[in-house]
C-alpha cells in the first residue's frame, strides 16, 4: 500500500478558555494516502473541526499543539516556519470550512477572491484564472456563473456559498483536500453532484481527501476508510464497509442506530444516545463514553480503555472490544 | 380553522442593476407562492439551494420586501411595518448560519436572553434565566460565558435554538435547524421541538434539505424548485407517491447509509437553470427525465393529486399509492 500522504500522529491540541483549557484533541493518529478518501464522523463538539483545522494549521489563536506531529509526506509541518506553512497551504493542502462565510473575504467579490485563489498557479494570466473560476463554478452546479462571479459572498444563498467555497479549493487542485461539512446547505440532488465531482478529483489527480460530516449517507457513498471521533479522542477507525457492517465500538453502534434515514417508521419522535459529551476540561480518567455507554463495566469507569485491532487496517479504543 | 400563517400569491423580485449596469430590470426570486400552516403543526419547506426558501421566511417577517401577493398571521393581512413588528413578537427565527448569526462579542449567556431585552420584558436573573434556557437545548450552564468562536458548530445552533424559544413564540420558523449536527444531536433538537410543539400549541415552519427529517417531523411538504412551489401535500402522501419529477429525483438522490449500495450515476443531468437564465415552460424541464414538447414552452398548471396534495406538472405521476 502506497505511503501516506498526510498523517496525524499522537496529536493532542487544546485551546485556551477563560478559567482553564479545553482538551479538544488527545493523542489522536490519523493517516491518508493518496487517492484516498478519509471520512471521520463524530459527535457535534468532538473535535473534528479542530483536527481538520490543524491538518491545515489553521487551529485559532487560543489553540495550543501539546504533543504530536502532521507530517506532509513525512515532513513534520509543525515544525516548519511560518512562511514554508503559508506556501503548502494551498499549494499542498486546501481547506473547505464548515462556515463557507469564513472562507470569503464579506468586502470582495466571488470572481476576485477565486482568482486571487489561485496564487499559486505562476505565469497563469488573469484572463485565463477568470476562466477557470467561472468553469469550475459551473462544474459545482452553479448555474449563472458570471451572476456569482459579480457578487459579494453576502448576497448568495448559503449553498451556493458552500459551492464557491468547494470551488475555491478545488481550483488551488491541492494534493490534500480536507472539507469539514461540504454538503450540509446543498440539496440532495446537488449533494450528489459534488460527491460526483469528489470522486472525479481523486480518478484524475490522485488527490487524497478527508471529508468531515454527519450525513453518514455520505460517507457511505464516497469514503474508503472511516475514523469516528468522540470527545476529542478517534474511537474507531475502519474501512467504510466494515464500520457500516461490522462496527465494534459501542459508540459508532450507537451513531449508526440513531441515523434517521434507518428508520422506517415516521413518529415525529426520533432516538437519541441520551447524555451527552462528557466536559473536555476535565476529561473523564477511564473511558469518555462510559457513562453513556450501555456495556460500560467498573474498568470502564477507571481504566483508559486500551486501542484494539480487530481486522487489518482497523482500530478500537474500547475495553469490551477485543477480537 | 384559521390559519395561523397564510401565503397567498406571494411574489419577490431583486432589482438587478446593482450588479449588471442600471436599467430597471429585476430578479424574480418568488412567485406565486401559495401555502397555509395550521396552527400546532409543522410545514416542511424543502428545495434547491438558492430557490428561495430563506427569502420566503424573510418575506414573511417582514425583512424582505415582497412585490405581490398577500401575507395572514392569525387571520390577520400583513401589510405595514407595524403588522409585521407583531408578527415578530411572536415568531423566532432559527438561523441558518448559526455561527454568524450570533453576535461575536456577546456571551452566549447574553445572546440567549437578549430577546428579553430587545423586546423589554423584565426577567428576574439574567443568568439565571441563561441557565435555565441553556440546559433546555443541554448545553451546561458554563457555557453562557462563552464567545461564540469558542463553540463548536453543533454547540452554535443549539444556543441558537435556546435563543429562538426564549419568548415561547407561536410560530418557529427553523431555518436548517439540525444541519451540521451528529444524527443524535439532531434527535435531541427535534425531540425538544417536538415536546416544544405539544406543550405549547407551537407552529414550525421548517426548512430543509434533509429529506430523512422532514419525513419524520413535517406533517405537511411544500417543495420548491427556482422560486416556484412545485409540489405541496401530506408527508405521507408526498413519500409515498411523489407527484412532481423534482420531488422524485429528491427522494431518489437520497445517499443509502450503505457502501454497498453506492451508486454511480451521480451527476446532474441537463443544464441547471438559473434565476437569470430562467427556462420557458416548466422551470425544471432542463434536468426532467420526462418531460416532452410542450413542457419546454408552457408552464404547467396546479393539478390536485389528493386530498390537500396538488402539484405543478404537465405529466404528473398518479400512481400515488395513497396517504
Ligand atoms: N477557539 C476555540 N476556543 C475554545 N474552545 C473551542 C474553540 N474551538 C472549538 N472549541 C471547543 O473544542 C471542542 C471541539 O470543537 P470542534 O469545533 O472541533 O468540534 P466538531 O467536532 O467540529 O463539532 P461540530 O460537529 O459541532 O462542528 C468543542 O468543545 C468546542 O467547544
Ligand atoms: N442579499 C441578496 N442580494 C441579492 N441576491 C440575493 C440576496 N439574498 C439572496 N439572493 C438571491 O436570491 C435567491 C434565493 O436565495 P435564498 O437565500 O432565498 O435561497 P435558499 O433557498 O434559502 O438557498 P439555500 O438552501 O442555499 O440557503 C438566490 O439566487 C440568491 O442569490
Ligand atoms: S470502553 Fe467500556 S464504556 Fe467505553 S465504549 Fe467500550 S464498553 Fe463502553
Ligand atoms: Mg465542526
Ligand atoms: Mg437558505
Amino acid at each position: 500500500m502506497s505511503e501516506p500522504v498526510l498523517s496525524v500522529e499522537n496529536l493532542s491540541l487544546r485551546y485556551r478558555v477563560a478559567g482553564g483549557a479545553v482538551a479538544a484533541l488527545r493523542n489522536v493518529s490519523l493517516s491518508v494516502r493518496q487517492g484516498e478518501v478519509l471520512g471521520i464522523a463524530g459527535e457535534s463538539g468532538c473535535g473534528k473541526s479542530s483536527l481538520a483545522a490543524a491538518m491545515i494549521d489553521l487551529a485559532g489563536a487560543n489553540a495550543e499543539v501539546t504533543a504530536g506531529a502532521i507530517r506532509l509526506r513525512g515532513q513534520d509541518i509543525l515544525r516548519l516556519d511560518q512562511a514554508a506553512r503559508r506556501r503548502l497551504r494551498g499549494r499542498e493542502i486546501a481547506m473547505v470550512f464548515q462556515d463557507p462565510m469564513t472562507a470569503f473575504n464579506p468586502v470582495l467579490t466571488v470572481g476576485a477572491q477565486l482568482v486571487d485563489f489561485q496564487f499559486n498557479l505562476d505565469g497563469v494570466p488573469g484572463r485565463e484564472k477568470r476562466a477557470r473560476a467561472r468553469d469550475m463554478l459551473a462544474r459545482v452546479g452553479l448555474s449563472d456563473p458570471d451572476l456569482v462571479m459579480g457578487r459579494y459572498p453576502h448576497e448568495l444563498s448559503g449553498g451556493m456559498r458552500q459551492r464557491a467555497a468547494i470551488a475555491a479549493a478545488l481550483l488551488m487542485r491541492p494534493a490534500v483536500l480536507i472539507a469539514d461539512e461540504p454538503t450540509t446547505a446543498l440539496d440532495v440532488t446537488m449533494e450528489a453532484q459534488i460527491i460526483h465531482l469528489l470522486r472525479e478529483l481523486r480518478a484524475q489527480y490522485g488527490c487524497a481527501i478527508v471529508i468531515v460530516t454527519h450525513h453518514l449517507g455520505v460517507i457511505a457513498e464516497l469514503c474508503d476508510r472511516v475514523a469516528v471521533m468522540y470527545a476529542g479522542e478517534v474511537v474507531e477507525e475502519a474501512p467504510v464497509d466494515e464500520l457500516f457492517h461490522d462496527p465494534r465500538h459501542p459508540y459508532t453502534r450507537a451513531l449508526i442506530a440513531c441515523d434517521p434515514a434507518r428508520i422506517g417508521k415516521a413518529t415525529g419522535r426520533l432516538p437519541a444516545i441520551g447524555g451527552r459529551l462528557p466536559d473536555l476540561s476535565d476529561p473523564p480518567p477511564g473511558c469518555a463514553f462510559a457513562a453513556r455507554c450501555g456495556i460500560a463495566t467498573d474498568r470502564c469507569r477507571t481504566v483508559p480503555p486500551p486501542r484494539v485491532a480487530p481486522g487489518a487496517d482497523r482500530g478500537v479504543l474500547c475495553h469490551e472490544a477485543a477480537p | 380553522m384559521t390559519a395561523l400563517l397564510s401565503v397567498r400569491d406571494l411574489a419577490v423580485d431583486l432589482p438587478l442593476g446593482r450588479w449588471f449596469g442600471g436599467g430597471a430590470r429585476a430578479l424574480n426570486i418568488l412567485a406565486g407562492v401559495t401555502m397555509d400552516l395550521q396552527p400546532g403543526r409543522t410545514l416542511g419547506l424543502v428545495g434547491e439551494s438558492g430557490s428561495g426558501k430563506t427569502t420566503l421566511a424573510r418575506a414573511i417577517l417582514g425583512l424582505q420586501p415582497v412585490s405581490g401577493g398577500t401575507l395572514r398571521f392569525d387571520g390577520a393581512e400583513l401589510r405595514r411595518s407595524a403588522d409585521f413588528r407583531a408578527i415578530r413578537r411572536r415568531t423566532a427565527l432559527m438561523f441558518q448560519d448559526a455561527t454568524a448569526s450570533l453576535s461575536p462579542r456577546m456571551t452566549v449567556g447574553e445572546a440567549v436572553t437578549e430577546p428579553f431585552v430587545i423586546h423589554g420584558i423584565r426577567i428576574a436573573s439574567r443568568r439565571g434565566k441563561a441557565a435555565e434556557l441553556l440546559a433546555e437545548v443541554g448545553l451546561p450552564a458554563e457555557m453562557a460565558a462563552r464567545y461564540p468562536h469558542e463553540l463548536s458548530g453543533g454547540q452554535a445552533r443549539r444556543v441558537g435554538v435556546a435563543r429562538a424559544l426564549a419568548l415561547k413564540p407561536s410560530l418557529v420558523i427553523a431555518d436548517e435547524p439540525t444541519a451540521g449536527l451528529d444524527v443524535s444531536v439532531q434527535a435531541e433538537i427535534l425531540n425538544l421541538m417536538a415536546d416544544l410543539k405539544d406543550r405549547h400549541g407551537l407552529s414550525y415552519l421548517v426548512i430543509t434539505h434533509n429529506l430523512a427529517l422532514v419525513r419524520h417531523v413535517a406533517d405537511r411538504i411544500a417543495v420548491l424548485y427556482l422560486g416556484r412551489l412545485v409540489e405541496t401535500g401530506p408527508t405521507r402522501a408526498i413519500f409515498a407517491g411523489p407527484g412532481h419529477p423534482y420531488t422524485r429525483s429528491l427522494i431518489a438522490a437520497e445517499p443509502k447509509p450503505d457502501p454497498r449500495q453506492r451508486r454511480t450515476d451521480l451527476a446532474i443531468r441537463g443544464e441547471i437553470p438559473g434565476i437569470l437564465r430562467r427556462p420557458p415552460g416548466c422551470e425544471f424541464h432542463t434536468r426532467c427525465p420526462v418531460a416532452r414538447d410542450i413542457c419546454r414552452s408552457a408552464a404547467p398548471a396546479l393539478h390536485d393529486l389528493g386530498p390537500g396534495h396538488s402539484v405543478r406538472c404537465h405529466f404528473p405521476e398518479t400512481t400515488s399509492k395513497g396517504g
